[in-house]
């Protein structure tokens, strides 16, 4: 035997990713992003592409299958479908963010101060939460809006933004409890630093990152909430058009074989909530990937 | 003592770990640090000497004991929150890890202007970045830096940031936390012969907290000696070197390298790991301004 046989040497073995590994990795959800864009941008100028009144009860042209002059066709009641989903989706996209920017305030507000006070204080704020989110969502939701009254689409966003900031809060009371005790933040708060100056500028930057992917997965979710409200009758009125609420007559169109009636808004409503969890997907690995690279 | 910027009497500190052990950090400390002097504060690593800043720089509140600054007592809660924006302009502080006291993500120009922007001041010179310029040419950096977010610096070069957000309020009092001890020696150097350099300069006072006794004696007026929890030894610099009254500063003392080889291989090296002192004893001033913890009242 020669000395190479018997020795070898032993080291960190190189591992190469595959290309498609890798790609996957590291490029924009250019797809994801392009869609989304278009499915905004198309919802934005709904008076311009859907020229008819997506609330105008055309009588005549009820459940018409799709054709040229009714592009996806129409509802039961005479409404045009295409009109719908163009207008009705500014309904849904606007709860999914009015919603979220709900949540995300409560999130960081409340998630610093439970990261930043006393340990005390820090526990039974944490207890607080977990209480919150032992029970089911959905309970809650129907609770609140049930107190609140008839559900209209600000109030509906209210509802489902109250009560889907548990998490988030969580991560930042996690993340403000790491470098509430760093030096840049005594230093700043032995200036004369304010609460929400510290916030703003030393905690805030830090924990963004952490929060984005699950503040993208937030409009998901409020969007998805919206709509099994609406499907279940106790979310938006049939008179107030969302995707939801569309989806709601689904019941009536299954009966009468009328599968476009389902199946289009349905169709946008998944596209929709695909594109945006491949992007919080993505954001969630550049942040891990960013994290691990310090 | 008329002079004295903050006078601290009997500082008791403890740390309560759970319900059964308590850690007494300092322990019945008093001593002045005057208007304009260089105060050294020595001692082995969890001697309490950072906990002693941070007790004078209201990080933490003191079990018991009060500190005076000029006459404002900072342990009292409604004489601190009259006096606030005086408490926190003319004392500043600097920590050990400049890695860890700057956010990684701020610009140098935004870490150094940060306390004008808290304390609302308009910066003399113009705008803020103007001011951070000024401020970072005082310590000795160009102006090239003010872009530069700190993980793209030395240590020394952060340590001077540190220093130069803590000038920029023109203070009155600098506690520096232990500026040196995580540079490397030739960067010590730098920084101890900028401090001297700025305290020239300024005239403001500087509690500087140290383990390296050679960097105390070059740079302090008076020295104190703190061995767990308890200061041991105080008095002017070249009377603690001169004579070492305190066995454990001796001890210290006789610690220090000299760059003499054949000296430094004579001298009788003592055993500092089963060493433990006596820290009974009252605070007696044995020789002129030279105070010693003892129990007998000559030594």
């Amino acid at each position: 035997m020669t000395d190479q046989e018997l020795f070898t040497q032993v080291g960190i073995r190189e591992e190469k990713a595959s290309a498609a590994a890798v790609k996957s990795k590291r490029s924009l959800p250019i797809f994801s992003i392009a869609v989304l864009v278009l499915i905004i941008l198309g919802c934005l100028l709904a008076d311009v592409i859907a020229t008819k009144d997506p609330a105008y009860l055309d009588l005549m042209n009820y459940t018409k299958a799709p054709n040229g002059e009714f592009l996806f066709g129409t509802d039961t009641l005479g409404r045009d479908i295409f009109s719908c989903i163009w207008h009705g989706g500014r309904v849904s996209l606007f709860i999914g963010f009015f919603a979220t920017l709900i949540s995300t305030t409560i999130a960081v507000v409340y998630g610093s101060i439970s990261g930043i006070s006393s340990d005390w204080v820090d526990t039974a704020m944490m207890r607080v939460t977990e209480i919150f989110l032992s029970v089911p969502g959905l309970l809650v939701i129907l609770f609140i809006q049930a107190i609140l009254g008839d559900a209209t689409v600000v109030s509906l966003s209210v509802v489902i933004g109250i009560t889907s900031w548990y998490s988030i809060a969580k991560v930042i009371r996690t993340e403000v409890r790491q470098i509430r005790k760093s030096e840049y933040v005594i230093a700043s708060q032995c200036m004369g630093g304010s609460f929400l100056h510290v916030l703003w500028h030393h905690l805030a930057p830090n924990f963004i990152s952490a929060i984005m992917f699950m503040v993208v997965m937030n409009v998901r979710s409020a969007i998805a909430s919206e709509s099994t409200l609406s499907f279940m009758g106790m979310g938006l009125p049939l008179d107030v058009i969302s995707w939801g609420s569309m989806l709601s007559l689904s019941e009536r169109a299954l009966m009468t074989k009328a599968w476009w009636i389902i199946l289009i808004p349905g169709f946008f409503l998944v596209v929709l909530l695909v594109c945006l969890t491949n992007i919080g997907n993505w954001l969630r690995q550049t942040a891990n990937r960013k994290e691990s690279n310090l | 003592m008329d002079n004295a910027i903050v006078t601290v009497k009997n500082l008791t500190h403890r740390f309560r770990l759970s319900k059964k052990t308590v850690i007494k950090a300092v322990d019945d400390i008093s001593f002045t640090i005057q208007k304009g002097e260089i105060f050294g504060l020595v001692g082995e690593s969890g001697s309490g000497k950072s906990t002693v800043a941070r007790c004078i720089m209201n990080i933490y509140q003191p079990t018991a004991g009060e500190i005076l600054f000029h006459d404002v007592n900072t342990c009292d809660k409604t004489a601190f929150r009259q006096n606030r924006k005086l408490l926190q302009t003319a004392r500043q502080l600097i920590f050990q890890d400049s890695a860890s006291s700057l956010n990684q993500r701020m610009k140098v120009a935004d870490i150094i202007a940060e306390p004008m922007k808290i304390n609302h001041i308009t910066p003399p010179r113009g705008s803020y970045r103007e001011e951070a310029a000024f401020q970072l040419r005082y310590v000795g950096m160009d102006e090239n830096y003010l872009d530069k977010y700190p993980s793209e610096m030395s240590g020394g070069q952060r340590q001077r940031v540190a220093i130069a957000r803590a000038l920029s309020m023109e203070p009155e009092l600098l506690v520096a936390d232990e500026p040196i001890a995580s540079l490397d020696v030739s960067i010590q150097a730098q920084i101890v012969n900028l401090f001297k350099h700025l305290q020239k300069e300024h005239g403001f006072s500087i509690l500087f907290i140290a383990h390296d006794l050679a960097m105390v004696e070059y740079l302090c007026d008076r020295i104190g000696v703190m061995y767990r929890g308890k200061l041991v030894e105080l008095a002017e610099t070249a009377e603690l070197f001169a004579h070492p009254l305190h066995p454990y500063t001796q001890m210290l003392l006789s610690a220090i390298p000299y760059p003499d080889p054949i000296r430094e291989r004579n001298r009788p090296r003592m055993n500092t790991e089963d060493m433990i002192f006596d820290t009974e004893g009252t605070f007696r001033e044995i020789r002129p301004n030279h105070f010693v913890l003892t129990k007998e009242a000559a030594l």
